[in-house]
């Protein structure tokens, strides 16, 4: 169990960089230079991925969008590994107790993720 | 416009400087950052993102090796993510020159306790208070040094949990792991072995930097063309740090420290109080 939740951390860190560097590294063979400047206008997460997948499905994928994916994936990445503690709570070890506070920490998390 | 590479190789300097003082890459990066010329909330928003990658990424490995205590985390990190939350709120409302002047506090404060920091060592366990048995905080962990299994327990819970919360609200203010604050919490208010202490906060700093960013994604204030060369940079040079920790003296790290946050803590203050 406590493996899993150390592939959860590690891979998530991996995969966000190198989502973010073949973002940068697809900019800087593009126009010359890995500099982007741009704003993500107060939107949340999901609004977040969301708009990014539908610019895929376009066809108009952009360096853009694989930096925010990356972005998007480290910030899912303690979120993910607190549902995987939530689930090992709930079936593992059928600790309730703990299961209930895991799902706090979720409901609250998933309320932050919500913001806009 | 800031250069790339100046950029980036300020990011680097930043995660390695973190990583080796244990102090967290947010400690320096931020003040980097605004003296190249970021926005102060801006540098915070990028910082906490940058936190969830550095302390992901430590965690994974003190997980796997079973010395993480889970239940201590899950339950603190419910207090840490609404300190979080609240502690982002206060920066997004507030104008820039206080927040120099609390970071400048801050980091007085981590030069102090950098300081003043003997070695207790650790006591094992005295007697555990009902709550703390009630929440089940207890654990043992296989230490490779002393080449054996530690037993623990955890105590005073309610007090941890009330200044976790304290804890939370510096980190999503300042856009900082606030790792030392939690270590020490660990440490001295429940009583937790020190490598335990260090492991599990690790653990809560991912998830709270994560409550607290996604304030400032909300808020609009990350810019992920800005973003990008920074967290890459604070996890190589993260990563560079730890590697090269191993190889050098207590002391000689100890006292480049003190000198850098000495420098950092001043510096802050003076902007602060005089208008950046």
């Amino acid at each position: 169990m406590d493996a899993l939740l150390g592939y959860v951390l590690l891979g998530g860190v991996l995969l966000s960089m190198a989502l973010v560097l073949a973002g940068l590294l697809w900019r800087w063979l593009n126009s010359g230079q890995p500099w982007l400047d741009y704003q993500i206008v107060g939107m949340n997460l999901f609004e977040f991925v969301e708009s990014g997948f539908r610019t895929a499905a376009l066809g108009e994928a952009r360096p853009r969008l694989l930096i925010n994916l990356g972005i998007a994936v480290l910030m899912l990445t303690p979120y993910l590994r607190v549902v995987a503690s939530m689930v090992y709570f709930m079936t593992v070890s059928k600790n309730w107790k703990y299961a209930l506070f895991t799902a706090v920490v979720l409901i609250v998390l998933t309320y932050s993720l919500f913001l806009r | 416009m800031i250069p790339f590479s100046l950029l980036f190789t300020v990011s680097i300097l930043a995660g390695f400087v973190g990583a080796m003082s244990g102090m967290g890459g947010g400690i320096v990066l931020i003040p980097a950052l605004t003296l190249l010329g970021v926005n102060i909330k801006h540098a915070i928003a990028i910082s906490i993102l940058s936190v969830i990658a550095t302390s992901s990424g430590s965690a994974s490995a003190y997980v796997r090796d079973h010395i993480t205590n889970l239940k201590v985390g899950m339950f603190l990190e419910m207090f840490t993510i609404v300190g979080a939350l609240v502690g982002a709120g206060i920066t997004l409302a507030s104008s820039p020159r206080p927040l120099f002047i609390a970071f400048g506090c801050v980091l007085l404060g981590s030069w102090v306790a950098l300081l003043a920091a003997g070695h207790m060592s650790w006591q094992g366990s005295p007697a555990q208070d009902a709550v703390s048995r009630w929440l089940e905080l207890e654990g043992s962990y296989y230490d490779q040094v002393l080449g054996q299994t530690i037993r623990y327990t955890a105590r005073r819970a309610h007090l941890g949990a009330l200044l976790m919360f304290g804890a939370g609200i510096i980190a999503g203010l300042l856009g900082i792991g606030a790792g030392a604050v939690k270590v020490l919490i660990h440490d001295l208010v429940m009583g937790l072995p020190p490598k335990v202490s260090t492991t599990t906060s690790n653990l809560i700093i991912g998830v709270t930097a994560l409550a607290g960013t996604s304030v400032y994604l909300a808020a609009g204030l990350i810019n992920p063309g800005l973003a990008a060369p920074v967290i890459l940079g604070v996890v190589f040079g993260a990563f560079l740090g730890t590697r090269l920790l191993v190889r050098l003296s207590n002391k000689s790290v100890r006292s480049f420290f003190l000198v850098v946050l000495l420098v950092l803590a001043v510096e802050m203050m003076v902007r602060g109080l005089r208008g950046v």
